[in-house]
């Protein structure tokens, strides 16, 4: 069964507004490392945020884990979304925490309000925490401020905060688009070697080509709200990512 | 060197421009000083008994009492000085209590109800700014008896205001990105306030209630004057037995509580930022 199913998914952000997404179906297996390209408004955004309903979706069905996700009290969306790590393009980290408390962040999902206020975070916790801040190379940084490090270095915290989740799906939006290159491949790298190593599926966009091809194994190709494309990285042709870029003026 | 038709004719335009703004200054500056004649006469002239200050020896000579002090009240104001500076602190304490949640009522992004609360929380803003701390102070007064407690109470009311204010525009003005990654990890909205915006405000919050305080302790120098404690107080009794000597002495110790004041809030700001 697919860990992600998404069937005609619409989205208009006010009533009498442009439909940003036009009835977009797909699935999400559980080996699955799927890259969501396409241009700048196409809509990558926003389908990602209507997974765990940053985004509520105006039209259509979303079963996430066994779940109908549009179906959901407030309770159990939050209880919804501790399963599901989320990695930003912008790392919207908290600047002026430092990088463990952080990390730890990612845990409030399963916190009490009193530990959460006083920051108090279970034993098994912090020692989570920094098991994978060593994963992710950051056990030098620790106590430093959040806005002290570099942008891969960040992301790196992005990246160990989704994990304390215990994810069962990774939503990645545009996670390299604000690193150099050579960072960039580094962190698709180390996202996908975790993804791989826990078992957990992940959904991408990017809009680096190049990394999808690279990176993923089925890409989907999405245009102006409409899905143009959607299968195996190896049977991407160019003709294909010239119909889902077509648009685009350059 | 030939002048061009355009040149000339662009010099002619820019004396014109220039002479019908000055004709304009002329009119405004007319304008203004006609309205301040109006209220000089109105203020200083026609409601003035300039009988009763009887020729340039007299003032001076009133002033001059000032020019005294008495050092026999010193003993008297140690209390008072303390009792001012405390009502400065509680009041600017309890006025952040307040604070809080009339920000979250009056902050757009985060109020419960747009339509009822939000403008209720902005009408909080301003009625508490809208009205005079010695009027706080005489509803208190009325209310609670007199003593220190109404100049507490006057003062986190006066507060609330401008601390209220600020914070409600440091929320809307956050950075929604670490909000939005607070939600994604199934935070709750107790959790959302206090991971995803509280870190971004504090310091802001933090600097306008220690520049409050220092606002607060000049107000609770005044609160004695409707019977609200401290050395106000003083002060109206000194002044009430005509010692001028001792009225100078209790304008010195507010004097110095006010510089201390300063001094502290310069290094707790400097501190916070």
């Amino acid at each position: 069964m697919s860990v992600l199913s998404v069937k005609n998914l619409r989205v208009r952000y006010t009533a009498k507004g442009p439909e940003i997404l036009k009835g977009i179906d797909f699935d999400v297996e559980s080996d699955d490392f799927l890259a969501m390209i396409g241009p700048s408004g196409a809509g990558k955004s926003t389908l990602i945020r209507c997974v765990n309903r940053l985004v509520e979706p105006t039209a259509g069905e979303i079963t996430l884990l066994g779940q109908d996700v549009r179906a959901l009290n407030a309770r159990e969306l939050r209880g919804l979304r501790r399963n599901v790590g989320m990695i930003f393009q912008e790392f919207n980290l908290i600047n002026r925490m430092s990088v463990m408390d952080n990390v730890l962040s990612g845990r409030l999902g399963y916190t009490s309000n009193i530990r959460s206020l006083f920051r108090h975070f279970p034993k098994e916790d912090i020692n989570q925490a920094l098991d994978y801040l060593d994963r992710v190379g950051l056990s030098d940084h620790i106590n430093k401020r959040a806005d002290e490090l570099s942008g891969g270095q960040r992301q790196r915290v992005g990246i160990a905060r989704a994990l304390m989740q215990q994810p069962k799906l990774l939503l990645l939006d545009e996670p390299t688009s604000a690193l150099d290159p050579k960072i960039s491949r580094e962190v698709m790298a180390l996202i996908m070697g975790i993804a791989k190593e826990l078992g957990v599926p992940a959904l991408c966009n990017i809009h680096d080509v190049q990394l999808a091809k690279e990176f993923c194994n089925r890409i989907i190709g999405l245009q102006d709200g409409v899905k143009k494309f959607d299968g195996d990285t190896a049977t991407l042709r160019d003709s294909d990512l010239e119909d889902i870029y077509a648009m685009e003026v350059l | 060197m030939a002048v061009t038709y355009s040149q000339a004719n662009g010099l002619s335009l820019q004396t014109d421009l220039r002479r019908k703004r000055q004709i304009k200054m002329a009119l405004i500056w007319g304008a203004f000083l006609l309205f301040a004649a109006w209220c000089v006469n109105g203020t200083i002239i026609e409601d003035t008994d300039w009988s009763r200050i009887g020729g340039r020896n007299g003032v001076l000579a009133s002033v001059g009492r000032y020019i005294t002090i008495d050092w026999g009240l010193l003993p008297e104001l140690i209390v008072p000085t303390i009792e001012t500076f405390m009502m400065a602190s509680v009041g600017t304490v309890l006025g952040c209590f307040f604070s809080l949640p009339v920000a979250w009522l009056g902050a757009a992004n985060v109020t419960p109800s747009k339509t009822i609360l939000y403008p209720l929380g902005r009408f909080l803003m301003v009625l508490s700014r809208s009205v005079h701390e010695i009027v706080w102070a005489l509803i208190f007064v009325s209310a609670v008896g007199l003593g220190a407690l109404p100049g507490v109470l006057a003062i986190a009311m006066r507060s609330v205001g401008f601390i209220s204010k600020i914070t409600a525009e440091a929320i809307e003005n956050i950075d929604a990105k670490p909000v939005e990654a607070i939600r994604a990890t199934g935070g709750n909205e107790f959790q959302v306030m206090y991971y995803g915006i509280l870190p971004q405000i504090y310091p802001v919050v933090l600097a306008t209630v220690i520049f409050e305080w220092d606002i607060n302790i000049r107000r609770s120098a005044v609160m004695g004057l409707v019977g609200a404690g401290g050395l106000g107080l003083l002060f109206f009794r000194q002044m009430n037995s005509f010692n001028y000597g001792g009225v100078t002495m209790v304008i010195l110790a507010i004097l110095l509580l006010i510089v201390l004041g300063e001094i502290i809030s310069h290094y707790l700001r400097k501190a916070v930022i």
